[in-house]
């Protein structure tokens, strides 16, 4: 029963914490101005994540040890500081989106400007970091997430047809007025924001702080391929929600507000407050990831000693790096630079570092010295490949994509 | 470095329309953008009407729509039209529209806030009319 309960609490974890600031602002952007005929995209991004994070579980329960740590040793220090340093400015750079994804939806509920909030969410998410538990702090924001079920409640309520939504993922096509380069840039970037690498780091570091062993990879494989589908789902009601309700008005998302609206609009005043509730908690939650994500990788890789469980004086240098990027995240927000500007960049920028993060995992997953008899099944091989050739061309096309269409515009 | 150099390119300033057809090009997604905000305040201001949106978020809304409506502007501003009469036509129409845009905006988010109904309807009026003239713009100069 106990097993059955952690098991569940997991699953619905993964479901709240797979949203986060990108996927929120990237599903009601590309709702509004495509339909659902990018829905493709999320479906490939979440096969994709539920492959290498199943593998990156794997890895951590077998070998008890998470990602970057294995990644210096397995490909040598150069490649590794190579890998460590694209990685590591990517997830600061999703950090600050996140931290400023907190500001807003802060706003939405208290009108009082999103800058005067951004120091107080940077403290609260390294406040959270350095003093609550690492099983509290997963829960508690994963099942807050949660409430962005109201986007599926919303987009019942609206009585959409359903054929027509069916059609438009089943038989996607470019909408008149949009080029083709735009639509395979937002194409990447749903990919991006579905793959976003912070998300393996903090799945197998989390492995590892929570002692997984042989027998926890069943329990990580349910928590993976149900919870992350799952979560794929609120990203689709989200792009739903806002193709039936932005689209016919002309309404392209470039703000959070935006996203929130077709919920007001099907279901009222207490269906938007679970909305915010769920922006709120979807974006911190994420802060936390990245801000963990972000000692974890540097820890990691230079062999410091980093966790929650451990104490904060024996990981010091752990600490001081989340500390660090706290601080970086929270100044780069306080430049006043749009944080949805931020957030459009950090889910593009994420696709460009993709490889660096998944071939390691696939070449790791792979070795017989460090897994056993856990290797890599011939399916999950050429999945992994097929995958891999894809987030080559992802990151190939996103930089060229992203000047020639002026960033989607 | 690739990632900086790519930021700055494409959020970097605004360069001179080089023809006719570019700068009529640049009106048109202009006008586009200018259409997504004042529909957004129009959407906003109907659900609180129908009292399904609460008055912290619908401020936030209009503050935001109002500040994108006017960096929409100021781009388009700082565009320097071809010198034909055509150009400077469509720029005179545009901007015409977009500053009546901003000061409906102003409006509705100034009404709104002291909750003076009367205005409100009087700023949606002038708001429909400004987003029914920018959508005959953008259907008129589409390719």
């Amino acid at each position: 029963m106990k097993q059955l309960l952690s098991v569940a609490l997991g699953v619905l974890t993964a479901i709240g914490g797979f949203v986060d600031i990108g996927d929120l602002v990237t599903s009601g952007l590309v709702g509004s101005r495509f339909g659902l005929s990018l829905a493709w995209a999320t479906l490939v991004g979440v096969v994709g994540i539920c492959l290498f994070a199943e593998m990156s579980g794997r890895v951590a329960a077998v070998s008890g040890r998470a990602t970057f740590d294995l990644v210096r040793e397995r490909l040598g220090p150069r490649a590794g500081l190579a890998n460590l340093a694209a990685s590591f400015l990517i997830t600061v750079l999703t950090f600050a989106a996140e931290v400023g994804g907190i500001a807003l939806a802060l706003e939405l509920a208290s009108s009082v400007n999103y800058l005067l909030w951004v120091p107080a969410a940077g403290l609260a998410v390294w406040l959270v970091i350095w003093r609550v538990r690492f099983s509290v702090l997963e829960n508690v924001f994963g099942l807050l997430g949660l409430a962005l079920v109201v986007f599926a409640v919303a987009l019942w309520k609206l009585s959409p047809s359903w054929s027509d939504l069916a059609h438009q993922v089943l038989a996607p096509h470019n909408p008149s007025g949009e080029g083709l380069p735009t639509y395979f840039y937002y194409a990447i970037a749903l990919f991006g924001a579905a793959m976003t690498p912070y998300e393996v780091f903090f799945f197998s570091s989390g492995g590892v702080e929570e002692h997984w062993t042989k027998r926890d990879i069943r329990t990580s494989r349910l928590n993976v391929f149900v919870g992350f589908p799952l979560g794929g789902l609120l990203s689709l009601s989200i792009a739903a929600t806002a193709a039936l309700v932005l689209l016919p008005r002309n309404i392209e998302v470039d703000a959070l507000a935006q996203v929130g609206l077709p919920v007001a609009v099907a279901a009222g005043k207490l269906a938007l407050a679970a909305a915010i509730l769920g922006f709120v908690a979807a974006t911190f939650g994420a802060a936390l990831e990245t801000g963990l994500s972000s000692g974890y990788a540097v820890a990691q890789y230079f062999g410091w000693q980093w966790g929650k469980l451990v104490r904060p004086r024996e990981a010091a240098r752990f600490h001081l790096v989340v500390l660090a990027s706290t601080i970086a995240a929270v100044a780069t927000i306080l430049t006043t630079i749009d944080p949805i500007k931020v957030t459009e960049y950090s889910v593009v920028f994420s696709a460009v570092a993709l490889p660096l993060t998944y071939l390691p995992i696939l070449v790791i997953s792979n070795d017989r010295d460090y897994m056993g008899d856990k290797v890599n099944g011939r399916v999950s091989n050429l999945l992994g490949s097929v995958f891999l050739v894809l987030v080559v061309v992802a990151a190939v096309a996103a930089i060229p994509l992203m000047l020639a269409t002026k960033a989607g515009q | 470095m690739i990632a900086g150099a790519a930021v700055v390119a494409v959020t970097g300033c605004v360069a001179p329309a080089p023809s006719p057809g570019a700068f009529e090009g640049k009106a048109v997604q202009t006008a586009k953008a200018a259409l997504s905000s004042v529909d957004t305040a129009l959407l906003a201001s109907a659900t609180a009407v129908r009292g399904r949106l609460p008055q912290p978020y619908l401020e936030t809304t209009l503050s935001s729509a109002e500040d994108s409506l006017s960096s929409i502007q100021t781009a388009f501003d700082s565009v320097q039209p071809p010198a034909t009469a055509t150009s400077d036509r469509l720029r005179d129409t545009l901007d015409t529209l977009l500053s009546r845009g901003s000061d409906g905006l102003a409006q509705l988010r100034i009404a709104s806030r002291r909750e003076d109904h009367a205005v409100v309807a009087e700023a949606t009026r002038s708001l429909q009319q400004v987003a029914d003239g920018l959508d005959r713009f953008e259907q008129e100069h589409s390719g």
